[in-house]
C-alpha cells in the first residue's frame, strides 16, 4: 500500500507521486479507458468511448459513455503532456481571477479542469473487486 | 432520460433499468429494473437476474452509470492496438 509517512515538504507532489507509484501495479479492480468528458471537485468523472476491462483482464466491453463516482477511483493514468497543461492553466487562472477568491457553490464541474475537452485516455481502477 | 442504463452500487450489486428520474445527489428512479445476480462464492456475474420493477437508487451508493444501448462485449482491443 502507499506510504503516507512522508516529509511534509514533499506533500505538494503527493498526488502525482501517488499516480506514478500506482502506474503499472497489478489490477484488482475494473479498468475504464476512455476520453475524459467532465470531472468535478469530487473526482466524479464522465468518460466517452470507454473500454471497460474486467478485474481479471480477460473480458472487455465497449461503452458509449459512463459516469464514475470519484470516491471509488483507485488511480488514474494521465498522459505526461497534461502536467504541462496544468501549469499553463494555473497561470491563466491566476490572471483571470486577479487574486479574488472563487465561490464554492454554483457549477459542480468547477475547478481547474485543464484536460477537459482534450482527447486523452484515462485508465483507472475502481477500488472494489466487483 | 427514459433510456435503459446499467447502474453499479457500492458493495457490488448491479442493476439495469429505464431511467425515470434523478436528482443532484444522484438518487435515481429506475423502472422495469432487473438486478444481475452474482455468485455469492466468487462474486462472478451469473446469467440469472431478478425483477425489481420500479425502484429508487440511493445516490451515494451509486458508483457507475452507463447506457445499455451501444454496450457490447468485445475482443481484447489492446492486443490489436499493439499489432
Amino acid at each position: 500500500m502507499f506510504n503516507f509517512n512522508i516529509d511534509i515538504r514533499r506533500v505538494i507532489a503527493l498526488p502525482l507521486s501517488l499516480l506514478n507509484t500506482a502506474q503499472g501495479h497489478p489490477m484488482n479492480g475494473e479498468t475504464f479507458n476512455g476520453h475524459l468528458v467532465n470531472c468535478d471537485n469530487w473526482m466524479n468523472l464522465t468518460l466517452r468511448e470507454v473500454i471497460q476491462t474486467s478485474p481479471e483482464g480477460n473480458r472487455f466491453w465497449r461503452l458509449p459513455e459512463c459516469y464514475i463516482r470519484g470516491n471509488t477511483i483507485k488511480y488514474l493514468r494521465v498522459p505526461d503532456e497534461i502536467i504541462e497543461m496544468v501549469k499553463e492553466d494555473a497561470v491563466r487562472q491566476r490572471q483571470a481571477t486577479g487574486g479574488g477568491g472563487r465561490g464554492r457553490g454554483g457549477s459542480r464541474s468547477g475547478g481547474g479542469n485543464s484536460g477537459r475537452g482534450k482527447v486523452f485516455d484515462v485508465i483507472f481502477n475502481i477500488s472494489n473487486n466487483y | 432520460m427514459d433510456k435503459k442504463i446499467r447502474v453499479k452500487f457500492n458493495g457490488g450489486r448491479e442493476v439495469t433499468g429505464v431511467l425515470k428520474g434523478y436528482d443532484p445527489l444522484l438518487n435515481l428512479v429506475l423502472d422495469d429494473t432487473e438486478e444481475q445476480l452474482r455468485d455469492p462464492e466468487n462474486n462472478h456475474l451469473l446469467d440469472e437476474s431478478r425483477s425489481l420493477g420500479l425502484i429508487v437508487c440511493r445516490g451515494p451508493a451509486v458508483i457507475l452509470i452507463s447506457p445499455v444501448d451501444g454496450t457490447e462485449e468485445i475482443a481484447n482491443p489492446f492486443v490489436q492496438a499493439e499489432e
